[in-house]
């Protein structure tokens, strides 16, 4: 999970590397995934969350299709 | 039956141990921004070194932290790293390294939501800082990129 200067940018590493391409996003959308995710990491009542509450979370930001599946 | 309520007695006391052993340790990290090894929390929680030993792994088998191949030192506490990444963290709090971007971002979200991550595009080089007011982007042209899909994330952690 890294980040980009541009669309360009992902394309072309991508080739270089030979890996595929995954999912590319804003920072934005990479904040606000990051905010939902651990804004309550150190909370005493903290758990990991259950699939249907990850799925919830991607599908909140628009992070959906095959890629965002959990199984 | 009484064996079965004796389990779930015992299973229960695992988990209370665990969610203890997982608060002291993300506790120290913060604190120090180093990983605080078993026994550390140990001495802190009043356990045994092996009970945090058998603790942590509890906890990587949950997927709550990453150990060391074949050890019990912590690789991951996520969002923190406890090696260092290609992902700075700069919060009132303290500097810490975040396992992606994701997770630097992450650090900052679990500090208060004021920060910033310094990281480089991997196709240019070209630095990239990404800067976090007031729980709002404030600062960051560019793209995350994830290259494995969810359900595959944790064939292998360290690469996503």
């Amino acid at each position: 999970m890294l980040a980009f200067r541009s669309e360009a940018h992902v394309n072309r590493w991508c080739e270089r590397t030979g890996l595929p391409k995954g999912a590319s996003f804003s920072l934005e959308t990479a904040w606000r995934l990051a905010d939902a995710w651990y804004r309550d990491r150190l909370s005493p009542s903290w758990r990991r969350r259950t699939p249907e509450e990850a799925r919830a979370v991607f599908d909140g930001l628009g992070l959906t299709g095959d890629f965002w599946r959990l199984t | 039956m009484v064996l079965a309520l004796l389990g779930a007695r015992v299973g229960s006391r695992a988990v209370e141990l665990d969610d203890r052993v997982r608060l002291v340790l993300y506790e120290r990290f913060v604190e120090t921004g180093v990983p605080p090894s078993a026994a550390e929390v140990a001495a802190e929680v009043g356990l045994g070194a092996e009970e945090a030993e058998a603790a942590y792994r509890r906890l990587a088998d949950a997927h709550v932290i990453v150990l060391m191949p074949g050890t019990t030192e912590l690789w991951m506490a996520a969002p923190l790293s406890g090696v260092p990444t290609a992902f700075r963290v700069e919060t009132p709090t303290g500097s810490f390294w975040g396992n992606c971007i994701w997770d630097a971002l992450g650090t900052i979200a679990m500090l208060g939501g004021r920060g910033t991550v310094e990281t480089g595009c991997p196709d240019c080089d070209e630095p990239l800082t990404i800067r976090v007011e007031a729980g709002e982007l404030a600062e960051g042209d560019g793209l995350a990129h994830f290259a494995v899909p969810v359900a595959r994330w944790w064939d292998n952690i360290g690469f996503t």
